[in-house]
């Protein structure tokens, strides 16, 4: 007890707000107005939301054509695949009953095509894509090296499944006359994938750069061939091949294939009429029991022209209404027998 | 003791057990010993000095060990190995272990980091921590270790650290030094050979206690002179403290008191004088100096070592409590076993479909997707193995290692509250509520039943003398003289009083039969004669009956060379040699000193509980007596019966004979100095009843039921008999039915059997024990959980407690406030974690029936690792610290509040089920919404489409926001913590996936987040989607809030009419049957 005031200082807890939880808090409360009017205001945001939605998606066009069983002949041939080297064409006449304005895109859709299994999403090689090492193959497996061991380019499973059919859209004017719609093979990547993750190696000859390699055991001509004209479409960069190396979520998926050059007759989109799909078919789906569609479609500001987005919308907006209806009438109920029980 | 079921039902039930630490009664038999021969295992021969003692025959040195204390558990080298090992034994480690040598072993779909670096973080923190604690305890230990102590060797005093003393050297230690082992007393530097010392150091106690030394050799007071000291000292071989082994509880009652006597010791000493003759005198704890006491108000004293090192009381007693584990921990450990089972599940269930599903080879091998050589010549067998091993570890994350962490570090600064709160703060002992483990704070919102001590924990452990009984004749309220001061209420002593000289031996008894002593300020001795005189003692009654012996005149002045002095109504001095004390204890419950007046009589005055002195004195005295007793006992009083006996000088011969003969036996001596106490005691006249009031907290109270300690002895003991049990079920049937039930006079072991009977009761309630004793340390060791009151009986109590405050009073906070956050916050927790990595797992589960169950992981395995650790964590953290779902007033002021938390309620199956359901709707709606959102063609008005990753990555953005945002639903107390902390750890989200996304990082092989995140948000569509999904998750968890408000509004109103017509009805104006103690309020509590 010598010790003096000080020590009995020391001992008594600190009166802080935070030591003796008194920190100053808001605490919800729920009053009957807010949380109606907050539930009023959700519910007219969704369902607002949800009939824009719906209006725009569907002001968008779709066609999917798949060819398949049309082409059944071809996909025999393709069943077997010692026929690598045959070529089979396959044509697709169909009629366009409106015109399909502003944008076209064109996709590819295959079905049952799992890109996404485990080990198809590892094998790839980001060095290699990236141009810094074109021999770096170690997570292709198992397709790193051709059977003369020389590392294959590009390496891995996404790269030699690439889907190399090739698609021509043509307007039938009439009997006689057709115009290949021109189509853009630019533009289908995500910017930061075609300028920074797939680079070619910095030479001027590409076929240089790439010697001492194999190209993939499926592709009919090496990466420096996929498209001699463009040389920034070709090798690494070609468009087609890196919207192919994004591996897909689901076994059925759609890719970007070309999008509608508006020139001339195009100008405004793709008029009414008769097309044609001309089809150079090399991708083998029925060895999987998988099938293939082309698909054509314009956009919005929203995407394609899927109603999920906005039906989910209106469905949660009603829900939400009818929510706020029943707690409104559960209020009024309880609030009419506080009445009674005060008056009593 | 008092047990309170807090909210079984209502009524409240109320049972008291109650002891007095005085009158408490002897129960169980001390199981009996074949007290004859003398076994030489159990006992020590340690030389004086070491100097050996010719004539004895061969001298064998006896190894002991050295004067180290070790008690830190790892050395440097041993560190790594020891700790990691203790670490891993804990299953959760383990588990997580496994799983990630899993990951490093088997090609699995995520990478060992993300299992291995959480893993190591927990490891590294708790090794840190421990490895901290273990250099604390080393500092301590070199700190007494090396310290200086002084030993005589070969007649000089010689300088050595601590840890050289070996077991019979002779130590110096001078005032104010602590002792360095235990040692046995030899000379100190007064004639009477009596030394002062202090145990603060370990027990908190600080009157000075006096220890003796031996009598031959009182007069070696030098360094030479005890060097000739020839001497063989015999005792025990070291043992701890009975009281703390719970497992051998039968013996608790030998419990010494500590407060009179210090730990349990016997030993005898043989000084070989120059003749080679021996003479033997008995050692007992009064010759035991205790390593870790200090040497007071003497200047310096002379012991020999005879425990040292890890051998001493203090090192013995030195041991980790038994863990107790609280409900909610047990309920982890069983939601741990659930998920562990859904986990295994889902590894089997995906194995399974996986080879269904590859069964047709186009699944099995397509073209796209060759398999290596390598998988094609592994056995299938095999691989169907290694792929329940991958899916096991992709899933592994629905058990976290996180949880463990965070609910650690719940405990741990969650217990800071309760030492924090300042309305525990006592001003009278300057000190705070102090915790002594973190472990069971949320088991203080789940307390069943209160078990209490009365004395000094209902009560202030203050007494006061309020009358006294002399041959039946009552005295009460005096200030002045005896004479003329009877009181002329009752219908016994009307006009009637004693005879004078029955007055006197009366108070001459309430003088000399104690153990008070006199507090030795500095001044010289006849100031303390003339001022006030302070009396200490380890008991208050004590104090209290020579104080109401002053007030008729008669005044202890304390001791003098063994002859206790008192003044008489005259103001003369008489004296009496105090020949021998025959010590309370809870099993004789009574006390005794045979004195010796000037003229040479021998008296024995014994005062002690009714039950323990009616039978031992004449029974035609009792009757008068005891209808005192019994009224002043029925008012709530202590009593306390007063006998004397006249010795006769050759009854005395023997008695002393016996006396000393039952103190130097080694073995068995508790029991001998019983039996001869026992044959003293006998034959003695009554001379009257005293009552002391201990004055009480609270109000009054009632009980349904009273039983005492020898009633309860019947149906606690009675063993092997098939009857005892039906008693035992009828007795707890009983106590069921009552508000309250009182047990009175109990040892100690009683108490804790009531624990234990009730802990044991069907749905095993939880047990609360409350007590400032160390007579209620079995209790407070056995029940759930232990509180202590910092209280005047020593710091026994609070030093074995889990909790300790400093009064009763304290309680109420600590339950209703403190224990229902803890257990509502800790709950919360619990349920929030498994559920937040449901969510997060089953999106993943869903996507294997996708990707054809190849353990493709939906995300990106920094969201793997760094879901837990850094995007949710911490604002569950700060929830589980700082929320009040209802404030603190509220909660101690309604206890009805505190039942509906009872029985574990949050934790039960129902609220688990809907977690778990709103869980798997959640990472349904995750997983289905964003499938749905995928089906369109692009959702981007410039056609690009997306991948896998940015799959995951929307479905993970939904995941972190709705599980944060339905925290904030759940949060009822925002402060600024929480808003930082929630939105903050939203913030870092964001933050954290541009700043992963934005850079091509140089060490990962795959780069396949790169911009993923910027790209999503890029997508108007995949806003207005994460916006509805959040939304719709969270919709069903609104609504429930929304009705949940409603339905609680119009219960409040409810609850007010009823608490309206409750006090009409108000209470039963019964009397109190005994005892005033709980307050209105906590009788619901």
């Amino acid at each position: 007890m010598e010790e003096t005031p000080q020590h009995c200082l020391s001992r008594l807890p600190d009166n802080s707000a935070l030591k003796q939880q008194e920190l100053p808090a808001h605490r919800l409360y729920f009053t009957a107005r807010r949380v109606l009017f907050v539930f009023f205001t959700t519910g007219i945001f969704c369902l607002c939301m949800g009939i824009i939605l719906i209006l725009s998606a569907r002001s968008t066009q779709e066609i999917e054509i798949n060819y398949t069983r049309i082409c059944a002949n071809c996909a025999k041939l393709r069943e077997n695949a010692s026929n690598f080297d045959k070529e089979c064409t396959c044509s697709i006449p169909f009629y366009l009953s409106g015109k399909m304005m502003g944008n076209v895109y064109m996709y590819y859709k295959l079905y049952g095509f799992y890109q996404n299994l485990y080990r198809y999403v590892r094998s790839r090689s980001n060095r290699q894509l990236v141009g810094k090492d074109v021999k770096a193959v170690e997570d292709c497996a198992p397709f790193k090296m051709s059977e003369n061991k020389t590392p294959i380019v590009p390496c891995g499973a996404i790269a030699n499944s690439m889907f190399n059919d090739t698609i021509i859209l043509s307007h039938n004017i009439n009997s006689s006359v057709q115009i290949k719609v021109p189509m853009l093979k630019s533009g289908l990547t995500w910017w930061t994938d075609k300028y920074v993750k797939f680079q070619n190696p910095s030479s001027k000859n590409l076929a240089d750069e790439f010697r001492g390699t194999t190209k993939p055991p499926n592709w009919p001509k090496p990466i420096y061939d996929l498209d001699k004209k463009d040389p920034r479409n070709n090798g690494f960069l070609n468009d087609d091949f890196i919207v192919w190396m994004r591996a897909a979520a689901f076994p059925t998926f759609k890719k970007l294939y070309g999008r509608l050059n508006r020139t001339h007759h195009f100008i405004e989109g793709l008029p009414a009429g008769n097309y044609s799909f001309n089809i150079t078919y090399n991708f083998p789906v029925t060895r999987f029991q998988g099938e293939k569609s082309v698909v054509l479609s314009t956009l919005t500001w929203c995407g394609g022209n899927s109603l999920f987005l906005g039906l989910a919308y209106t469905v949660t907006g009603a829900i939400t209404w009818l929510a706020s209806f029943a707690m409104m009438a559960i209020h009024i109920t309880l609030k009419n027998k506080q009445m009674s029980f005060f008056h009593q | 003791m008092e047990v309170t079921p807090l909210h079984r039902s209502p009524p409240a039930r109320l049972l008291e057990l109650l002891t007095h630490p005085q009158i408490s009664e002897a129960v169980c038999a001390p199981p009996s010993q074949c007290a004859g021969e003398e076994k030489r295992v159990g006992t020590r021969t340690v030389f004086v000095g070491n100097h050996s003692v010719s004539g004895t025959e061969a001298y064998v040195a006896q190894r002991f060990c050295d004067n180290r204390i070790v008690s830190s558990k790892y050395t440097l080298w041993n560190f790594l190995p020891k700790n990691l090992f203790e670490q891993f034994r804990r299953i959760a480690n383990f588990y997580f272990l496994i799983i990630f040598l899993v990951q490093v072993t088997v090609d699995t779909p995520t990478s060992p980091v993300t299992s291995g670096l959480p893993l190591f973080f927990v490891i590294t923190v708790t090794a840190i921590k421990q490895g901290y604690e273990d250099w604390l305890r080393h500092r301590a230990d070199n700190e007494v270790n090396k310290s200086t102590v002084y030993i005589i060797e070969n007649a000089k005093r010689v300088r050595k650290e601590s840890e050289k003393i070996k077991v019979g050297d002779v130590v110096e230690v001078q005032a104010d030094e602590t002792f360095p082992c235990d040692l046995i007393l030899l000379s100190s530097c007064t004639t009477d050979g009596t030394c002062y010392v202090t145990t603060a150091s370990l027990d908190g106690e600080s009157n000075c206690k006096i220890h003796y030394a031996v009598r031959d050799t009182i007069a070696l007071c030098t360094a030479e002179s005890i060097d000739t000291l020839r001497a063989a000292i015999e005792c025990e071989q070291p043992q701890p403290d009975l009281y703390k082994k719970m497992n051998q509880i039968s013996l608790v009652h030998y419990q010494p008191r500590i407060n009179h006597c210090g730990p349990r010791f016997v030993g005898r000493i043989n000084i070989y004088s120059n003749s080679l003759e021996a003479v033997a005198r008995s050692l007992g704890p009064e010759n035991l100096l205790l390593k870790g006491a200090t040497l007071k108000n003497t200047e310096k004293i002379y012991g020999v070592a005879v425990y040292t090192g890890m051998e001493t009381k203090m090192a013995l007693n030195y041991q980790g409590k038994s863990q107790k584990r609280s409900a909610v921990e047990k309920s982890i450990n069983a939601f741990l076993i659930v998920y562990l089972f859904i986990l295994l599940t889902k590894a089997a269930v995906c194995t399974t479909l996986k080879y269904v599903w590859q069964s047709t080879p186009y699944n099995d091998e397509p073209w796209y997707n060759q398999k290596t050589q390598k998988e094609r010549e592994t056995l299938k067998v095999l691989k169907m193995f290694t792929d329940f091993l991958s899916f096991m570890v992709l899933f592994n994350f629905i058990i976290p290692v996180s949880m463990y962490v965070t609910v650690e570090m719940q405990k741990f600064l969650g217990s800071f509250f309760i030492s924090w709160d300042k309305d525990f703060y006592d001003e009278e002992i300057n000190e705070g509520a102090l915790v002594n483990t973190s472990d069971l704070n949320e088991e203080l919102g789940q307390v069943d039943y209160v078990f209490t001590d009365k004395t000094g924990t209902l009560t202030e452990n203050s007494m006061e003398f309020i009358e006294c009984c002399i041959d039946g004749h009552k005295y009460k309220g005096v200030t002045q003289e005896v004479d003329g001061l009877s009181q002329t209420d009752g219908p016994l002593t009307y006009f009637d009083k004693a005879d004078k000289n029955r007055e006197e031996l009366f108070l001459r008894a309430l003088c000399l039969c104690h153990t008070v002593e006199i507090k030795t300020n500095d001044a010289v001795d006849g100031a303390t004669e003339s001022a006030e005189l302070t009396y200490i003692s380890s008991s208050p009654d004590e104090i209290a009956l020579v104080k109401g012996a002053k007030k008729y005149g008669f005044t202890f002045l304390g001791n003098r060379n063994g002859h206790m002095r008192v003044e008489n109504q005259r103001k003369e001095i008489e004296e009496y040699e105090l020949l021998h004390t025959l010590n309370f204890d809870a099993v004789r419950r009574r006390m005794s000193v045979i004195v010796k007046t000037q003229e040479g009589d021998i008296l024995l005055f014994c005062k002690g509980a009714d039950s323990a002195v009616f039978p031992r004195v004449q029974n035609h005295e009792i009757e008068l007596t005891k209808v005192h007793v019994e009224r002043n006992a029925m008012d709530g009083y202590r009593t306390l019966c007063v006998a004397f006996k006249e010795i006769a000088p050759d009854d005395y011969e023997r008695i002393n004979r016996q006396l000393i003969e039952a103190k130097m036996a080694l073995q068995d001596r508790e029991e001998k100095m019983e039996k001869v106490f026992d044959d003293i005691e006998t034959n003695m006249n009554l001379i009257g009843a005293t009552a002391v009031e201990d004055k009480a907290w609270t109000e009054h109270q009632e009980y349904g039921l009273i039983i005492d300690g020898s009633t309860l002895s019947l149906i606690l003991n009675s063993s092997q008999d098939s009857s005892s049990n039906n008693y035992k079920s009828i007795f707890l049937q009983i106590c069921m039915k009552c508000t309250a039930v009182l047990c009175c006079r109990m040892a100690p072991l009683q108490k804790a059997q009531i624990v234990r009977m009730v802990k044991n009761l069907k749905g095993s309630p939880i047990t609360l024990s409350i007590g400032d004793g160390a007579n209620d340390v079995s209790m407070i060791l056995e029940s759930h959980v232990g509180i202590g009151i910092k209280g005047k009986e020593g710091r026994q109590a609070a030093r074995n407690s889990d909790y300790s405050v400093p009064k009763f009073k304290h309680l109420k906070k600590l339950l209703l406030a403190h224990g229902h956050l803890y257990y509502v916050r800790i709950a919360h927790l619990v349920q929030y974690f498994f559920y937040k990595n449901l969510c997060f797992i089953l999106p993943q589960f869903l996507y294997q029936f996708f990707c054809g169950f190849s353990q493709q992981p939906l995300y990106d395995a920094a969201y793997l690792t760094m879901y837990n650790i850094c995007f949710t964590s911490l604002p569950i953290l700060a929830y589980s610290l700082l929320e009040q779902h209802i404030n603190i007033d509220t909660l101690t002021s309604d206890p009805r509040l505190y039942m509906k938390i009872s029985g574990n309620a949050m934790l039960q199956l129902g609220p688990f089920l809907y977690w778990t359901f709103l869980a798997a709707f959640e990472g349904t709606v995750f997983f289905f919404g964003t499938y749905f959102l995928f089906q369109t063609a692009s959702l981007e008005e410039n056609g690009k489409v997306y991948g896998n990753w940015t799959f995951g990555t929307i479905v993970f953005t939904v995941l972190v926001f709705t599980v944060t945002l339905k925290l904030a639903l759940d949060t009822r107390f925002w402060t600024w913590i929480n808003h930082f902390v929630i939105w903050g750890s939203l913030a870092f989200y964001v933050f954290f996936s541009f700043f992963w996304g934005g850079i091509i990082w140089p060490f990962l092989k795959q780069q396949r987040m790169y911009f993923v995140f910027a790209q999503m948000l890029s997508s108007v569509s995949t806003w207005l989607a994460i916006i509805l999904l959040i939304f719709i998750s969270l919709f069903p968890e609104i609504l429930l809030i929304v009705l949940k408000n409603v339905r609680r509004r119009s219960a409040r109103r409810n609850l007010s009419c009823r608490r309206a017509s409750d006090s009409l009805s108000a209470r039963p104006s019964v009397r109190p049957l005994l005892l005033r103690t709980f307050s209105d309020e906590s009788n619901v509590l």
